[in-house]
């Protein structure tokens, strides 16, 4: 071995367990603060430990070596490793063991790194609390039994919740990968916000002419089942086994049949605001979205219609040629067992209604972000002419509010909504090329402009489309004849600015779609941050995964994001689901809770205790050792000891506290 | 085994032996006639209330049946046999002694012992000789401020009223204690008192020889919510109340209304009786065997179940304000086992509140042996 390992002490072997303990210097990460050799002079004198040593780092293929050949060379039935947390090396040190022929679940880590020589001084009573800590480790491994991990079989479809960007190309990538896979979107088509949009900064691609492709590509998927107008009502089981009931509202126009004439919404008599124009149009109780919509159909919007049962109208039914008409159209629920979930569910702007003081929802003319792309669409109200919504007129002073709602924690929202910087620069900029003599104001905190030609993107709307930025923020908005009067203060000048601007676009706030609580709550994911938004496993290492075995995020869903984030995100969430549908089997570790049924007398105390809902109780408690994450929540709760966590019971916890609390005398000399 | 044989009463033809008593059914085949083969039993009481001895009433008619299959040689309770009766009996000849109550006094650790000697299996009968029982909450005061708050400040004791030649009252001992912490006990029978579906399975177990291995507790290992009728909807603790303040739901859990009900933690046998009843179970039967510490299991479980609202930080201090609500912890948690379950803290030690917390039997105290009289 390597000459710098320490000296193996070797107390008279013993029956019964031989135990082996490797102490990591970790560089000087422990070895600067505690004793090492002292810590295995000390261990190689505790009961049941015939081999102890330290190495400097016991992680190093050599440090692995010295352990494997210590099990073979004094067979070993268990080995402490007294290094740092078991979240870094478990793996390593357990599959080590497992080459040298001991049952992985027979290693042990002793965290005597975060749990001591970093947060200690150095000197005798820290390595007396390295001691301590790595005997209760020799107590657990004495207490442990060998063990298996569960072998578990898992369905091979995937469900992606959300038919925007992000939950399309995910769809799209797992299909691609050969798994079937189950689109389910709320509202009649796929395509998300990112169909109201008009160009896309910072290229100024049209919106729609590079999302539809990405649409009808979904929709024509001989892998991808779509389920638009549809909702996700129940998920139950668990890693790679759930369970989803998906209900389906009828849309009383059959896809196959209509032909999209048209002919239908012009007689129906009703007239509803437009969701798709954000309500600065009106549609038909029968309509379609947007004239690219997936699938290809007209649909019937039970709540705006005259009335389906008794018939009151039937108007629609009349003219259309094709007979795609059906008012007996029933809901339908569609059940699958689906062994990975993609959530992209998107976002919402924060309602305008919220911004009193800009006099949003009570004046016409201060819009959202999206309604102004939709005045900008060549598909949207105005047919592509810049038109304010209370009299037609083309503004020409038009004053755009950035971080409205956002980055304001007394108020709204404490959070940067990300994009709005852009969208922003990118509305003034088309402005500027629609109404070449109209003036474009921006009230901004901070431009941020982080991403691949973004920052020259801003740049070019401020210098070549002569677009004001005023640095500082807008304190009222209010109607003057038929101005709207927009105060504010350039904190740059120190000066006061007014505005007679006709239009006032406000930067609304991003916030997470409506529904995402209550969906996930049906996910059983307590992974909502606190605004609301999907949290991820690990804001670094695991931006794509959840707390919920099996769940990945992708989009806006998860933070605010631009077009290109929330696709890369889809591609690395559909690229986890995918690594989970190929896998032959799941592995789940063994250490979970386990029921005496002879004592469980089904009081049920346990069960709500358990953050998985891994427990149900009839006659005795349950548990499904697949959710179960081994936490040990309803073997604390439990009052008779019917309950208990494999490896880690009562008996050995007691073990443990009592080598960590017994005198260790003879160590603290040192 | 001579001197055994002569010892035996009257009309007990032939060997008992030293073995154990066997299985003899009415419709045995065994030679050996039934009169002759009616094992003893001996019923004693310490420091109890008598419902113990009582609750054989309970049993109802069965019990006329139990009571022809054997002999009764020794019980206060029922006739009038002196400790000179018992102490003439050869040793191992009574083959199953039943004593109920708590160990309070020197005189009910002289006459335990004795019996522990005379017969072949000592049973603990009833909360108080399994646990300790209600009266072994005296714990909770020393010897000294028992017997100040009783006979007043600056007692002393006197000589006995009738001169030297009569008895003096025996003296109490530093703590009560459970049987088993001053004799060694084969079986338990629990219960405050225990019910007679568990006596009757004692008798039938005693009387057909199919006895379980010692240490066997005549009651389920199961916690007494298996039993219980009672339903649960919500698993959350909101409040606590104590019985008297709450008329409760007829059907719900009463842990779920918020009263401190020990059936999660106590074994089942009783057929849930308080909990149908609308008493919360305090906890007589014992803990379950694996519950460890059943005070200590209870706060566990409490603490898991208590809920104000969403978790977090807001909630910690009004969930611990339900949980203040908890009002009489040791009379609550740990009704019927102080001397099992609540080891003195040092200072009460030194404050001279002394029991034996190992099953050997108390030392001999100065004076014993001088009361010789009734046991009765």
């Amino acid at each position: 071995m390597s000459p710098k390992s320490g000296d193996a002490i070797r107390p008279s072997s013993r029956h019964g367990p031989r135990i082996g303990v490797f102490v990591c210097h970790c560089g000087h990460n422990i070895a600067g603060t505690v004793d090492v050799e002292k810590v295995a002079e000390a261990l190689a004198r505790y009961p049941g430990v015939v081999y102890s040593t330290h190495y400097d780092y016991m992680c190093s293929d050599p440090g692995q070596e010295l352990v494997k050949r210590a099990i073979k060379e004094h067979r070993l039935t268990g080995v402490v490793v007294a290094a740092c947390s078991p979240s870094m090396h478990e793996p390593t040190f357990r599959t080590a063991g497992e080459e040298a022929g001991l049952n992985p679940y027979l290693v042990e880590i002793a965290n005597i790194r975060e749990h001591c020589s970093w947060v200690h001084e150095a000197g005798p009573a820290t390595t007396d609390k390295a001691i301590r800590i790595t005997r209760a480790a020799v107590e657990k491994v004495r207490g442990n039994h060998p063990l298996e991990p569960l072998q578990i079989g898992h369905a091979e479809k995937c469900l992606v919740i959300g038919g925007g960007i992000a939950g399309i190309q995910a769809a799209l990538d797992v299909a691609e990968a050969g798994y079937e896979v189950l689109l389910v979107e709320k509202s009649p088509t796929i395509g998300g916000h990112m169909a109201q949009l008009s160009e896309t900064f910072p290229t100024l691609d049209c919106s729609q002419c590079i999302l539809t492709p990405k649409m009808v590509e979904a929709a024509r998927h001989p892998r991808i089942r779509l389920l638009t107008y549809s909702e996700v009502e129940e998920v139950s089981g668990f890693l790679g086994n759930y369970h989803v009931r998906i209900r389906k509202k009828p849309t009383y126009v059959d896809p196959e049949k209509c032909n999209l004439c048209g002919d239908c919404e012009e007689v129906c008599p009703v007239r509803v605001p437009n969701e798709f124009d954000r309500g600065l149009s009106e549609r038909g109780a029968i309509y379609i979205p947007f004239p690219q919509a997936v699938p290809s159909s007209y649909t019937l919007d039970e709540e705006a219609c005259l009335g389906l049962e008794p018939l009151r109208c039937s108007e629609c039914a009349r003219v259309c040629e094709v007979g795609a008409i059906d008012y007996d159209m029933q809901e339908e629920i569609i059940e699958e067992d689906v062994g990975a979930i993609i959530v992209a569910t998107g976002f919402e702007l924060y309602p305008k209604e919220e911004m009193a003081e800009y006099g949003a929802g009570r004046i016409p003319d201060v819009i959202d972000g999206l309604e102004f792309e939709r005045i900008l669409s060549a598909s949207g109200p105005t047919g592509g002419e810049v038109r304010r919504p209370s009299d037609g007129k083309v503004p020409k002073e038009v004053v755009f509010i950035q971080c409205s709602g956002s980055r304001d924690p007394e108020l709204h929202k404490p959070y940067c909504s990300k994009i709005c910087c852009m969208y922003t620069a990118k509305h003034a900029l088309l402005y500027r090329h629609l109404v070449p003599d109209g003036r474009a104001y921006v009230f901004y905190i901070d431009i941020r402009a982080g991403g691949k030609g973004y920052e020259e993107f801003v740049a070019r709307a401020m210098e070549e489309d002569r677009i004001l930025y005023l640095r500082g923020k807008v304190a009222k908005v209010f109607r003057e004849g038929d101005k709207v009067v927009v105060w504010g203060v350039d904190t740059l000048t120190g000066k006061r600015v007014e505005v007679k601007a006709d239009l006032v676009v406000l930067a609304q706030a991003i916030v997470p779609s409506p529904g995402v609580t209550e969906l996930a709550q049906r996910l059983h994911m307590s992974c909502l941050d606190e605004h609301g938004f999907l949290k991820e496993a690990h804001p670094k290492l695991r931006p794509l995964e959840t707390l919920a075995g099996g769940v990945f995020i992708a989009g806006a869903a998860q933070a605010p994001k631009d077009i290109p984030d929330a696709v890369a995100q889809a591609s690395g969430a559909a690229a986890k689901a995918i690594a989970l549908l190929s896998a032959p089997a799941l592995v789940h570790p063994p250490e979970v809770a386990i029921v005496d049924e002879e004592l469980c007398s089904g009081c049920g105390i346990c069960a709500p205790q358990c953050p998985y809902s891994a427990i149900t109780v009839e006659e005795v408690a349950e548990v499904n050792e697949v959710l179960c994450e081994g936490c040990g929540a309803c073997a604390a709760a439990c009052p008779s000891g019917a309950m208990s966590l494999r490896n880690l019971t009562d008996e050995q916890v007691l073990a443990m506290v009592r080598a960590a609390l017994k005198e260790a005398a003879e160590v603290t000399s040192g | 085994m001579r001197a055994e044989d002569e010892a035996r009463p009257k009309g007990s033809p032939d060997s008992m032996g030293p073995t154990p008593y066997v299985a003899r059914h009415e419709n045995s085949a065994s030679p050996v006639t039934r009169h002759a083969s009616r094992p003893k039993i001996a019923v004693y009481w310490t420091g109890s209330c008598g419902g113990c001895d009582v609750s054989f009433l309970e049993v109802g008619e069965a019990i006329v049946d139990i009571l022809s299959q054997v002999e009764i040689v020794f019980w206060p309770a029922l006739a009038d046999p002196k400790r000179e009766d018992l102490e003439a009996m050869p040793p191992g000849s009574i083959d199953v002694a039943l004593i109920n109550g708590t160990i309070r006094t020197e005189e009910n650790v002289e006459m335990v012992e004795l019996l522990r000697e005379k017969a072949k299996l000592v049973v603990a009968y009833g909360a108080c000789a399994h646990l300790g029982g209600v009266p072994s909450l005296a714990n909770l005061s020393t010897r000294e401020e028992i017997l100040g708050e009783v006979l007043g400040e600056g007692w002393r004791r006197g000589p006995p009223p009738g001169g030297p030649e009569e008895d003096a009252p025996p003296d109490l001992l530093p703590r009560a204690l459970p049987l088993s912490q001053v004799v060694r006990v084969d079986y338990t029978v629990p219960g405050c008192p225990p019910p007679a579906g568990l006596i009757g399975e004692f008798f039938n177990a005693f009387l057909s020889g199919e006895m379980p291995e010692p240490g066997y507790v005549f009651a389920k290992a199961k916690a007494l919510c298996e039993e219980c009728p009672r339903t649960r909807e919500e698993r959350v603790l909101k409040r606590i109340v104590r019985p008297h303040e709450l008329l409760p739901d007829p059907e719900e859990c009463l842990l779920d209304q918020g009263l401190i009900c020990l059936g999660p933690v106590t074994r089942g046998g009783c057929n849930a009786a308080c909990p149908q009843a609308g008493m919360p179970c305090t906890g007589c039967l014992g803990p379950t065997p694996k519950a460890g510490d059943p005070g200590l299991a209870m706060i566990s479980a409490l603490a898991s179940l208590v809920r104000a609202g969403e978790e977090g930080e807001e909630a910690i201090p009004k969930e611990d304000e339900i949980l203040d609500q908890l009002v009489d912890l040791i009379g609550t948690l740990y009704k019927y086992g102080v001397p099992t379950f609540c080891p003195l803290s040092p200072e009460r030690e030194r404050a001279g509140v002394r029991g034996k917390a190992s099953p050997s039997p108390v030392p001999s105290q100065p004076g014993r042996g001088r009361r010789k009289g009734g046991a009765a």
